[in-house]
C-alpha cells in the first residue's frame, strides 16, 4: 500500500511571519498586501502570495520562487500595520498526496481531517509524533501540504517512513 | 475430538495446525485458541495464581480469568494472553503458565496443602518480619511462585502505531444491540465508528440459536455488518477493544491489527492505538455471566453456561459428553437445550429457583432430570468427574464431565465508570446498572439490563435514534426486529451454603468465600478495603467475573444490602493493554524527536561526536581519527581557535524577533539592563530575572531598526523565554504595541572565533569594513551572502576576536563548507561544545551550571548590570533579605594548588583543616575544565563571600567520586582579564 501515498519535498518557498500591530485589523492588513487574511485556521491565496492563519492576529505568508527581497517588500507594504519576520528556511514543506494521504496524517495528527471538518482551504497547526506541524488541505482529502521545523524534519520523516509502511 | 460435523462459524475446509505446551493439535479457521483446545479435548490449560490448582477454560470472552497462556516464542513472546480472545492461526505456539515443571505435575501445587497459611492478607501477615528479609528473601520467593507469564527480555521486534478517530457516535460493541444502534444512527446519516472486540460481528447471535427478522441470527448479523460496512459514514472496526473513557469525550481503543497472523506483513503494525473523539457514545458491550460460588467451582470442566453455548453453537466444539446444568435463571435452560441438540447428555438440570417460568421449561424436552430449588454443592475431580447436587434436603452425586453454571448477568459497564459514574444496584434485576452515565455516554442492550434479545435490539435502535435526534439528524423509522422468544428472568444465588470444598469467588487471584468472611471479621468491610485486603478483582481480569459476587458476599457477611455495599469503580484501562501499543512509534531512538543543527550532515562527515542538548544533537568534539582521545581533540580545538580561527555551530541558541513601537519598552521590563537606549546596529548582553528575583536566562539583544530587535537565549531556555515574552506582552502589558516571534529555526548561526577570524570573514564577505573603527565589538549589520539575507555580529563567547554569522537555515550547510574552504589557509578548526565550554570557563563566562535557577545577578558578579533607574520583572523580589545576604555563594575561579590535579564539578568547598561535613560547607564547584591555554585545571565555583577571598585556599571535596583537591581561590577570569584579545 506504499503506492497509496506520494510524498515530495517542496523547495524555493519563502516564508514570513506577519503579526498585526496593536489594534490593526486583518482587513486592513489584507488590503495592504492584496490578500484576504484568514481569521480562522485556514489559508487563502492571491498569487504570488499564500497566507495561513496561525493565531489571533498572526499569519504565515508564503511565496514560491520569490527573490531575496520578498520579505523586505512585504515589510515595507505593511509598515506601521504589522511586524514582519523572515522565516524562509525555517520550515521544510512536504506535499502528501494519494488515496492514503488522509489516513497517513490521521495516524499522526489529533485533529479531524475528514472532508466535512477539514476541506480544502483549511489549515491546522498541530503535532505529529511530538513534532509541530502545519497541515494545509489542498484538495478533496487526497492532497495536503505539511510543514515542519527544519531541525525536526529528519525525526518527522522517520515517523512518516514507519507509518507509511503500515498503511 | 469433540468437533461437531456441521454448524458453527468455523471453516472446516481450512485446518490450522497449532501447538500447546509442545503438543501439536489441529483447529479450524474461525476458532479461538480456547475453542480449538476444547475441540481437541484439552481440559486443563493453566494453574491458578496462589494455590496452583489446575484450571480449565471458564468463559468464551474477554473476562476469562483462567485460560491465560503465553503465545509465540523468542522476542515475540506474549505472556498472559487470554486463550478465549486469541484468534487461531496456522503455526500458533502457545504454552501454559504458572506451573513448574509441567502442567500435569506442578511442584507448587503443594500450596494447597499449606492453604491455611495463604488466607486473605497473607502477604501482610506472613512476610512482615524481619524487615530485612523482605527484599532479599520474601519478595523474590513470592515473585517466583506467584506467577503470570514471563516477558521476553529481548527488544520487541514489532511495530505499533496510532490513529485518531472522530465521529458523531461511537458504538462500543458489535453484538445485536451494537449493530442495531449503528444501523439506526448510520441510516440517519451520523458519522459512526463501531468498535467490536471480536473478530466477527454478531456477539450472542453467533453463540445462540436465535431467529431475527425471519433469518438465523448469525445471518442477520452478517447482513447488518455488510450494510454498515457499505455506508461511507460508518467505520467498522473489528478486533478493536475500547479500553478507556476520558474527559472531553475521548475514548482510547486498541486494534489488534496483525495479532491474528503468524507473522505480520512487512511494516504493518502489530496493534494500533486509537484515540477517538466522539460527540456521543453508546456502550453496547453486553453482559458477563456470573459464576456460582460452590465447592470446587474452579474444577476444569466447570464452565459458564453462556460459554458452553458459545463453544457449541459458534465453534461446533462440545466441551463435555455428560453435563450438569446449575442455573439461577432461564438462560441455563437454553444451554441445556444446546447441549442436547449437540448430542451431549444432560444428566441433570438444577435450578436454584423454586418456581421456573413455563417459557424456560418449554425450551427443554421432558427427558432431562430437573431439580428445582436445587443447587450444586460441590464439584469433584480435575478434570471434573462428578458433582454433588443438593436438592430436597439430600445430596445426590451425579457423574459428569461438564458443569455449566448460569448465575445471572453483570452488564459490561466498566467503561462507564471510568469517569466516576457509580453503578446502582437494581434489586428488581439483581444486577448493577449504570443509571446515570457521564455526559455523552449512553448504555444499550444487555449492558443496560435488557437481557432478552428483542429488548436489547430495540434498546440499541432507540439509543441510536436518540443520538441522531440529539445531534439534529432526522431519526429513521424503526424496522421491526422480530426475534425468537428469549426468556431471561432469573434470581441471584450468591452462595451455596452446603458446599464442603473450596469455593472460589475470584478465580484469577484465588480468593475464596472464606477469605471474604475473614476480611470482614478483621474489619475490612468496605468494598474498597475488601479489594485491597483480599486482592479480590485485582488480577489482570480486573474482577469481571468476581467483583459482584464478592460484593454480594460482603453484603451477606456484613448484613447489608448490595445497595449499601455498592461496587467498585472501574479505572482505565477496562481491559489489559500491552505497553508497546501505548508507546507506539516512540521508543528507542524515536522515544522523542531529535533536532539536528544546520551543519549536522557536515559534522557527521567530519566524524563529530554528538551530545544531547535538550532535543538537539550538538557536535561535542571532532576527533581526527576514531580513536583519538577526547581530551586531545578538545585541547587541539581550543589551541587552534586561540591561535588561528575556529568555527562552532551555535544555531541551537533561542532566537526571537521583538518588533513594534514599544519593543524597547518591553525589553527594558524583561531585562535588568536598558535596551530602549541601544543604538541601531549595536548589540548588548543582558540578563533576565524570574519574577522571584533569581536569574532566568542570559543572551544578547541587537537593534536592527528603531522598532526591530533580535535577541538570543540559551539553548535550554529557548522555549521558556519565548513563553515568558508572550506572557509579558499578552497578559502583563497588552497595552504595549509589541510583537514577538521565534526565529530559532530561521537562522543557521556560526561562531567564528580567533585572531584569524577577521581575515576569514573578510574573505567570505568582501566589501565590508571589519576594522575596529567601523565594526567594533558588539556591532551588528545586515548584509547578503550568496544573495541571501545574512546577519553579522561582533560577538565573542570565547574571549577572542570573534564574529557570529547567521544565514537562512537551509543555507547553513553551504555556509559551513564555504567557511572551511576559505579557512584552510588560516588553520581553521571546527570546535564542539566541549571546547566552547573550556574557552568560556577560561574567560569566566557563566552558562547553564551557573544559571541554575538558584543564583542572583550579584552571585554571578553582574550587579552593575542591574539597573536601579527602572522597573523590570524580578526587581522587587531580588531585594529579599535572603537574596542580598552577603554570605551567599559568589562566582570565583579555582586553580588546583597541585597543577597536576583536576577539580570535579559538584564538589563541595570546605576550608582547609575543617571536617567535610554539611555544617562546614561554603559552596560548590559549578564548572570545570582542563585549560590547554594555561596548562592546568581550572574551575568556576560559587563560594560564600567569594569575591573577598581571592588568594585564599579552599578544599574541594567530592565524596561521590572520592576526590579531594586543594585549590586557590581567584578571579573567575583566568585568561586575558584585560579583554585585549576580544578587541583585537
Amino acid at each position: 500500500m506504499v503506492d497509496s501515498v506520494r510524498i515530495t519535498e517542496r523547495y524555493n518557498l519563502s516564508m514570513a511571519s506577519i503579526l498585526a500591530r496593536r489594534g490593526v485589523s486583518a482587513a486592513v492588513i489584507g488590503e495592504a498586501i492584496s490578500v484576504d487574511m484568514p481569521v480562522s485556521p485556514g489559508w487563502t491565496v492571491r498569487a504570488p502570495l499564500m497566507v495561513i492563519g496561525s493565531g489571533p492576529g498572526t499569519w504565515l505568508a508564503c511565496g514560491h520562487g520569490a527573490g531575496p527581497d520578498w520579505c523586505g517588500d512585504l515589510a515595507r507594504r505593511l509598515a506601521g500595520l504589522a511586524s514582519v519576520s523572515d522565516q524562509s528556511g525555517a520550515w521544510r514543506t512536504f506535499h502528501v498526496e494519494g488515496p492514503g494521504a488522509r489516513t497517513l496524517l490521521q495516524r499522526g495528527a489529533p485533529v479531524d481531517l475528514d472532508d466535512a471538518a477539514f476541506p480544502a482551504g483549511c489549515a491546522a497547526l498541530t503535532v505529529i509524533g511530538h513534532v509541530d506541524v502545519i497541515i494545509r488541505s489542498l484538495a478533496d482529502g487526497r492532497s495536503y501540504e505539511v510543514a515542519v521545523y527544519r531541525s525536526y524534519a529528519e525525526s518527522f520523516l522517520r515517523w512518516v517512513e514507519a507509518t507509511v509502511a503500515g498503511l | 475430538m469433540s468437533r461437531l460435523a456441521i454448524g458453527g462459524q468455523v471453516d472446516r475446509s481450512r485446518a490450522l495446525g497449532f501447538s500447546f505446551d509442545g503438543r501439536d493439535y489441529s483447529g479450524l479457521a474461525g476458532d479461538t485458541l480456547a475453542s480449538a483446545l476444547i475441540a481437541n479435548g484439552v481440559k486443563v490449560v493453566g494453574r491458578s495464581f496462589k494455590y496452583h490448582r489446575p484450571r480449565g477454560v471458564l468463559s468464551a470472552g474477554a473476562e476469562e480469568p483462567n485460560a491465560l497462556v503465553t503465545l509465540r516464542t523468542g522476542a515475540y513472546v506474549e505472556p498472559n494472553t487470554r486463550a478465549t480472545l486469541v484468534e487461531l492461526f496456522d503455526g500458533l505456539a502457545a504454552s501454559s503458565q504458572n506451573r513448574w515443571p509441567s502442567l500435569g505435575f506442578d511442584v507448587l501445587a503443594l500450596n494447597q496443602i499449606i492453604a491455611p497459611l495463604l488466607v486473605a492478607g497473607f502477604y501482610y501477615k506472613t512476610f512482615m518480619w524481619p524487615a530485612s528479609f523482605w527484599e532479599r528473601v520474601y519478595e523474590p520467593l513470592i515473585r517466583r511462585a506467584a506467577g503470570l507469564g514471563h516477558l521476553a527480555t529481548l527488544p520487541d521486534p514489532d511495530h505499533y502505531d496510532r490513529e485518531h478517530g472522530f465521529c458523531d457516535l461511537l458504538v462500543i460493541g458489535g453484538g445485536p444491540a451494537g449493530l442495531a444502534t449503528a444501523l439506526s444512527a448510520g441510516r440517519s446519516g451520523l458519522r459512526v465508528i463501531l468498535a467490536s472486540e471480536d473478530f466477527q460481528f454478531g456477539g450472542r447471535l453467533l453463540s445462540e440459536r436465535h431467529v431475527v427478522a425471519g433469518m438465523p441470527g448469525d445471518a442477520w448479523a452478517k447482513q447488518a455488518a455488510e450494510e454498515l460496512t457499505s455506508m461511507p459514514n460508518v467505520r467498522m472496526l473489528s478486533r478493536t477493544t475500547v479500553v478507556s473513557a476520558y474527559d472531553g469525550r475521548e475514548y482510547v481503543a486498541v486494534e489488534r491489527v496483525t495479532d491474528h497472523l503468524a507473522q505480520s506483513a512487512s511494516g504493518r503494525p502489530r496493534q494500533r492505538l486509537w484515540k477517538i473523539v466522539a460527540r456521543e457514545a453508546v456502550i453496547a458491550a453486553g453482559a458477563v455471566e456470573r459464576p456460582l460460588v460452590f465447592g470446587g467451582n474452579d474444577r476444569p470442566g466447570v464452565m459458564l453456561a453462556s460459554a458452553v453455548s458459545t463453544y457449541i453453537n459458534r465453534f461446533a466444539a462440545v466441551p463435555g459428553k455428560r453435563a450438569v446444568i446449575f442455573t439461577t435463571g432461564d438462560s441455563g435452560w437454553r444451554t441445556a437445550a444446546d447441549l442436547i441438540a449437540a448430542g451431549a447428555e444432560v444428566a441433570a438440570l438444577a435450578d436454584a429457583r423454586d418456581e421456573v417460568p413455563a417459557a424456560a421449561r418449554a425450551l427443554l424436552p421432558g427427558r432431562v432430570p430437573i431439580y428445582t430449588g436445587a443447587r450444586v454443592a460441590d464439584a469433584h475431580g480435575a478434570p471434573l468427574r462428578s458433582v454433588d447436587l443438593y436438592a430436597d434436603g439430600k445430596r445426590h452425586r451425579i457423574r459428569a464431565d461438564l458443569l455449566a453454571m448460569a448465575g445471572g448477568w453483570n452488564p459490561a459497564i466498566g467503561l462507564g465508570s471510568n469517569l466516576g459514574a457509580r453503578p446502582v444496584w437494581s434489586s428488581a434485576q439483581d444486577t448493577f446498572l449504570l443509571t446515570t452515565p457521564p455526559p455523552g455516554l449512553r448504555v444499550a442492550g444487555a449492558a443496560n439490563g435488557k437481557f432478552s434479545l428483542g429488548d436489547a435490539m430495540r434498546d440499541g435502535w432507540s439509543s441510536g435514534a436518540q443520538v441522531a435526534q440529539a445531534l439534529g439528524h432526522r431519526a429513521v423509522a424503526e424496522p421491526a426486529f422480530p426475534t425468537s422468544d428469549d426468556p431471561s428472568t432469573g434470581r441471584a444465588l450468591w452462595h451455596v451454603d452446603e458446599r464442603r470444598g473450596k469455593a472460589f469467588v475470584d478465580y484469577q487471584n484465588d480468593v475464596t468465600d472464606k477469605d471474604i468472611d475473614l476480611a470482614v471479621r478483621e474489619g475490612f468491610s468496605s468494598a474498597e478495603h475488601l479489594k485491597r485486603y483480599t486482592t479480590l478483582g485485582m488480577a489482570t481480569d480486573q474482577g469481571k467475573t468476581s467483583s459482584v459476587n464478592g460484593h454480594a458476599l460482603l453484603a451477606r457477611a456484613t448484613g447489608k444490602s448490595l445497595t449499601e455495599t455498592g461496587t467498585i469503580l472501574s479505572r482505565p484501562p477496562w481491559q489489559p493493554v500491552a505497553i508497546g501499543v501505548l508507546a507506539g512509534h516512540h521508543r528507542g531512538r524515536d522515544f522523542r524527536p531529535e533536532r539536528l543543527t544546520p551543519s549536522h550532515g557536515w559534522a557527521t562527515e567530519r566524524g563529530a561526536v554528538f551530545t544531547d542538548a535538550g532535543l538537539w544533537k550538538r557536535a561535542q568534539w571532532f576527533p581526527r581519527s576514531p580513536d583519538e582521545p577526547w581530551r586531545d581533540a578538545v585541547d587541539r580545538e581550543v589551541r587552534l581557535t586561540r591561535s588561528g580561527v575556529g568555527v562552532c555551530d551555535v544555531s541551537t541558541l533561542g532566537k526571537i524577533d521583538v518588533h513594534g513601537p514599544d519593543a524597547g519598552t518591553l525589553l527594558d521590563r524583561l531585562y535588568t539592563g536598558t535596551f530602549s537606549s541601544l543604538a541601531v546596529g549595536r548589540a548588548r548582553y543582558g540578563i533576565m530575572l524570574r519574577e522571584d528575583g533569581f536569574v532566568f536566562d542570559d543572551g544578547t539583544t541587537t537593534r536592527f531598526a528603531a522598532d526591530r530587535y533580535y535577541l538570543t537565549t540559551t539553548t535550554m531556555n529557548a522555549s521558556r523565554v519565548m513563553q515568558h515574552i508572550d506572557y509579558a506582552r499578552q497578559v502583563l502589558w497588552p497595552d504595549l504595541d509589541v510583537q514577538a516571534v521565534s526565529v530559532t529555526e530561521r537562522w543557521a548561526s556560526f561562531s567564528v572565533a580567533g585572531p584569524a577570524s577577521r581575515a576569514l570573514i573578510a574573505a567570505l564577505l568582501p566589501g565590508i569594513d571589519l576594522s575596529n573603527a567601523s565594526f567594533p565589538p558588539m556591532a551588528a549589520l545586515e548584509t547578503r551572502w550568496d544573495g541571501m539575507p545574512t546577519r553579522l555580529f561582533r560577538l565573542s563567547f570565547s574571549g577572542e576576536l570573534a564574529f557570529e554569522i547567521c544565514v537562512p537555515a537551509n543555507a547553513g550547510d553551504r555556509l559551513v563548507r564555504q567557511l572551511f574552504a576559505l579557512g584552510a589557509d588560516h588553520g581553521i578548526t571546527p570546535y564542539g561544545t566541549e571546547a566552547l565550554g573550556v574557552m568560556r570557563i577560561e574567560k569566566g563566562h557563566v552558562a547553564g551550571p551557573e544559571l541554575n535557577g538558584q543564583t542572583t545577578a550579584a552571585d554571578l558578579g553582574m550587579s552593575r548590570m542591574v539597573s536601579t533607574k527602572k522597573d523590570f520583572i524580578g526587581r522587587v523580589l531580588a531585594g529579599r533579605p535572603a537574596l542580598v545576604d552577603p554570605g551567599r555563594g559568589m562566582l570565583v575561579g579555582l586553580i588546583p594548588v597541585d597543577h597536576s590535579h583536576l577539580l570535579r564539578a559538584g564538589a563541595h568547598l570546605v576550608r582547609p583543616g575543617r571536617a567535610p561535613v554539611a555544617a562546614n560547607d561554603e559552596g560548590y564547584v559549578t564548572s570545570v575544565a582542563y585549560s590547554p591555554t594555561l596548562g592546568h585545571g581550572i574551575a568556576l565555583a560559587l563560594l560564600s563571600r567569594g569575591r573577598d577571598r581571592h588568594g585564599e585556599r579552599i578544599v574541594a571535596h567530592d565524596p561521590v567520586r572520592g576526590n579531594i583537591v586543594e585549590a586557590q581561590v581567584c578571579d573567575p577570569v583566568f585568561y586575558d582579564p584585560e579583554g585585549a584579545r576580544v578587541r583585537g
